[in-house]
């Protein structure tokens, strides 16, 4: 199976890195709602990679079975090619995967630059009772140095709660990075954003992939069509098209149901 | 999917203490406090028989307040709400109780032994209850903690059932090179509160370790934890544990003090009456506990006096604190203090 | 009467136990169900369940004192805890939504010792004797043997009032609103109702039932300020058992729970209160959901 996946991967990636991350015949039922079904995708190492479709297309339960937050009804994940299916989320976070939710998720009542310590922590030092966290210096000059990457340096010592919703959708992804990521998936980071926050996150986007492998989920087409190397279309909870941006405007179905509308 | 009552707001917790000791020069005092709060509160606690209105009511505050501590490392500093603590404040208080009564071990070894009884039973009950989340964690504590209730109920033979186990008669401790004389009220307390000392100080340890940041970590946001890379069952079930041992060590500390084990002290009443002090004196804050425990004793007391009802007042300024003070007493202090300071 | 013989007890002995277990098990329903209703749609554990059960069970029994009608008793006291339960969710409960899930948990909590200790300065410490009405005393015969026919009131009692509030649900536009509410309070609002009201009626509703349990238990045992403290203990065993917030699951919970009741009080009569938990226990073990309860309910 992984030879399969591989093989896909080289049939489909322009570049020809194995695929850090592939999915075989993935499916969701909720009930007897069927969410998503028989997605077969391979992602290449290296670049950003959006997933974009309309509203109900199933890229939030795509996003959640990626990254582990529920187990598939039928399918399976394949990280660097081995089977992730059903793993616990934290052991996602382990092995190198870490995600941004579509819902601001942060840790509220913790300062800023807790937030991201005892994340990076968790790659560390978890089960130690009895030392004092300020034994781990290097802990908090990483979560300082991610937030100034961030643009959140002068906001370290603030709560969580206290932040703009960009500037927390930003803490977000840093307290990602700190898991040190090879592999960041981030769902609508732009939601609800204001066109100049939506701007930084976008520069941010760009610059965090240039050492990592981005997964995106967007449904503003538009805006990850300059910045993508691949996209993944998915329809009615299945995959539609996937290919390079160029590829993804030309192809006739991806045009009727998607661009129809705004072109 | 975390769980939340009906309505809309996104605040995960409206009582969850600010972790951040503010700004400005009240921010800096309370900053200072804060980096030596066991000083402190053992400071306070040596002064305190002074100010508490008779010695064997600060044993018992003392006593409560340590388990109001053990508790409070679930329910404030990881978010767990448990109705079962009082399955080991009782296992303490029983553990110890039977090695003194029916082996006569030295009270050290019934402190260690009631100790160890309650992590036992909390280590069992933790693993069972860790499956089940938010609401139904209180729940299924509550209802396991019953089950250990009618279980020491039914063994007679070493609990004394209903009527309790009786004759634990601790008059003086053999030390090394003395003898503690606990007929002494004031030995006593402060016999006591070397060992509460000791706790606290392990507590305080704990608190700021990086393990204490990860329950902090996963109170806030249990999800967000878990997507870190904590394996937020594990923890959860650690801190159970611990917090468990610290409540047996109250347990074993009343039993020697009360030289009775009532059974009550396992009822969920008992479970209730913890988390009545952590709230009434703030969840989530390191002192809070001793003043939610010198609160309830001292309510208790004086409104013993008053009426023979003294439940209803106790029940009705419950209520008003989380209505209205949810922080609690020494949380409320707190917020204020930072306030000020800005 | 046969002789067959099922572990050195008679067969028939074990019928009847297992009708009595029934019986009981039609009071832990009720409970249950109250508890259930107010949990599945709110989120909210109601800690004063046990207590609107006492305090139903009182009212019950001392309109009984007055009036000499039980029936009257079987619609006032529910009647009663209703709109004291409505009081209580729009006074107390109400400010509470939107914040820590704890909060209303808490705040029952208090109020429980509020009213058991009211009941305590209304109608002393000790509780007052109880017995079955007179047009249901005696014992008639089922089969066999003869059975309390005040159990078997229970039982029947309590099959047509679980049957009713099935309709309810299924079959009325407001059962349809609790239903939609149970799965997702937007859908509600969507609906252009408001979310609130029904909060309010569901909270009054789930009251009402504990209060109606309260006086059916009454004659089984008398009425005291403490008879809601286990049964609070045993209604969340019963929500667990049977599955959160699942009504079918507090119905199907509630009757093997008061059949391990009557069971155990047969092989080892005191054993029986630890049988319930240990019931909890177990299935907390193998099936931790719950008998019917819906996957995602444990996250």
């Amino acid at each position: 199976m992984v030879n399969a996946a591989a093989l896909l991967a080289r049939a489909n990636a322009p570049g020809t890195a194995p695929p850090i991350l592939a999915t075989e015949g993935l499916g969701k039922r909720f009930g007897h709602f069927r969410a998503l079904s028989d997605v077969t995708v391979a992602f290449p190492e290296g670049g950003i990679t959006a997933i974009i479709g309309p509203n109900g297309a199933g890229k939030s339960t795509f996003f959640n079975l990626i990254s582990g937050a529920f187990p598939p009804s039928e399918g399976r994940v394949l990280f660097r090619g081995q089977d992730i299916t059903g793993a616990a989320p934290h052991r996602f976070a382990r092995m190198g995967i870490a995600k941004s939710f579509q819902i601001t998720n942060v840790f509220p009542h913790l300062t800023v630059r807790e937030n991201v310590r005892v994340a990076a922590q968790a790659r560390r030092v978890r089960f130690a009772l009895f030392r004092n966290r300020s034994a781990y210096p290097e802990l908090t000059e990483r979560a300082e140095a991610l937030l100034a990457e961030v643009g959140l340096g002068a906001r370290m010592d603030r709560l969580a709660r206290e932040l703009a919703h960009g500037e927390q959708r930003a803490l977000e992804i840093a307290v990602a990075l700190a898991a040190e990521p090879s592999l960041l998936l981030l769902d609508e980071p732009t939601a609800g954003m204001s066109p100049e926050e939506t701007r930084a996150m976008m520069d941010l986007v760009q610059r965090l992939a240039e050492t990592r492998t981005l997964i995106l989920v967007e449904h503003k087409m538009k805006l990850v069509m300059g910045l993508c190397r691949r996209l993944v279309v998915l329809h009615q909870g299945q995959l539609l098209a996937e290919g390079s941006p160029d590829d993804i405007r030309a192809h006739p179905e991806v045009r009727r149901v998607y661009l129809g509308k705004s072109a | 999917m975390s769980a939340r009552i009906a309505g809309d707001s996104v605040a995960a917790g409206a009582a969850v203490p600010a972790a951040r000791p503010g700004s400005g020069r009240t921010g800096r005092w309370l900053a200072l406090a804060g980096r030596h709060r066991v000083a402190l509160t053992l400071a306070f606690l040596i002064a305190f028989p002074w100010i508490a209105p008779y010695e064997a009511l600060a044993v018992n505050i003392l006593v409560l307040g340590l388990y109001a501590l053990g508790f409070n490392l679930l329910f404030g500093y990881t978010g767990l709400l448990s109705f079962g603590h009082a399955a080991f404040l009782g296992g303490g208080a029983y553990g110890s109780g039977i090695a003194i009564v029916h082996y006569g071990l030295h009270p050290g070894l019934a402190l260690l032994t009631g100790t160890l009884l309650a992590t036992l039973l909390a280590a069992a009950m933790g693993a069972l209850a860790i499956r089940t989340r938010g609401i139904y964690f209180a729940m299924t504590t509550l209802a396991l903690s019953m089950c250990i209730y009618y279980a020491f109920y039914q063994a007679e033979r070493f609990t004394g059932g209903e009527n309790g186990l009786r004759g634990i008669n601790v008059q003086s401790v053999a030390l090394p090179g003395f003898r503690l004389n606990l007929l002494d009220p004031t030995v006593k307390y402060y016999a006591v509160l070397a060992v509460v000392g000791v706790a606290v100080w392990l507590f305080s340890r704990l608190l700021s370790s990086p393990f204490g940041a990860a329950l902090e970590a996963i109170r806030e946001n249990e999800n967000r934890a878990q997507a870190c890379g904590y394996d937020v069952a594990r923890m959860k079930l650690m801190a159970f544990v611990i917090s468990g041992a610290l409540c047996g060590l109250a347990g074993a500390l009343q039993a020697i003090h009360l030289s009775i084990v009532p059974i009550e002290t396992m009822h969920y009443s008992t479970s209730g009456q913890a988390v009545m002090m952590a709230l009434l004196g703030g969840m989530g804050t390191f002192f809070g506990p001793f003043v939610g425990a010198a609160t309830f004793s001292l309510l208790q007391d004086g409104l013993a006096t008053l009426t023979s009802h003294w439940q209803l007042f106790v029940g009705a300024i419950f209520i008003v604190f989380v209505l209205f003070l949810p922080l609690g007493i020494w949380g409320e202090v707190l917020a204020r203090l930072r306030r000020a300071g800005w | 009467m046969s002789d067959i013989t099922v572990g050195g007890l008679p067969l028939d002995l074990i019928g009847l136990q297992l009708v009595t277990g029934v019986a009981l098990g039609a009071i832990y329903v009720l409970v249950g169900i109250g508890l259930s209703l107010i949990f599945g749609l709110m989120n909210v554990v109601n800690f004063a369940h046990g207590a609107f059960f006492m305090v139903g069970a009182y009212v019950g029994v001392f309109l009984y004192g007055y009036t000499g009608s039980f029936w009257l008793s079987l619609v006032a006291a529910p009647l009663a805890m209703g709109l004291l339960g409505l009081a209580v969710e729009r006074v107390l409960v109400r400010p509470l939504y939107g914040r820590g899930i704890d909060d209303p948990l808490l705040l029952t909590f208090g109020l429980s010792y509020v009213m058991v200790e009211s009941v305590r300065i209304a109608f002393g410490l000790t509780g007052l004797p109880f017995g079955a009405p007179p047009e249901l005393r005696g014992a008639v015969d089922i089969g066999i043997g003869y059975f309390p026919l005040y159990r078997l009131f229970l039982i029947v009692f309590s099959l047509a009032v679980v049957g009713a509030l099935w309709l309810f649900i299924e079959r009325t536009p407001f059962g349809l609103v609790i239903r939609a509410g149970a799965r997702d309070p937007q859908i509600v609002q969507v609906l252009g109702i408001e979310i609130s009201k029904v909060w309010l009626a569901v909270f009054g509703l789930g009251c009402a039932l504990a209060g109606l349990a309260g006086i059916l238990a009454a004659p089984l045992q008398g009425v005291t300020p403490e008879m809601g403290i286990p049964v609070l203990a045993e209604a969340f065993v019963v929500t667990v058992v049977g599955g959160m917030g699942s009504l079918a699951g507090a119905v199907l919970a509630g009757l093997v729970v008061g059949i391990v009741v009557a069971m155990t009080s047969l092989i080892a009569p005191d054993m029986t209160k630890m049988a319930i938990f240990a019931l909890m226990a177990l299935v907390l073990l193998v099936r931790p959901r719950g008998l019917l309860g819906r996957a995602g309910a444990l996250g």
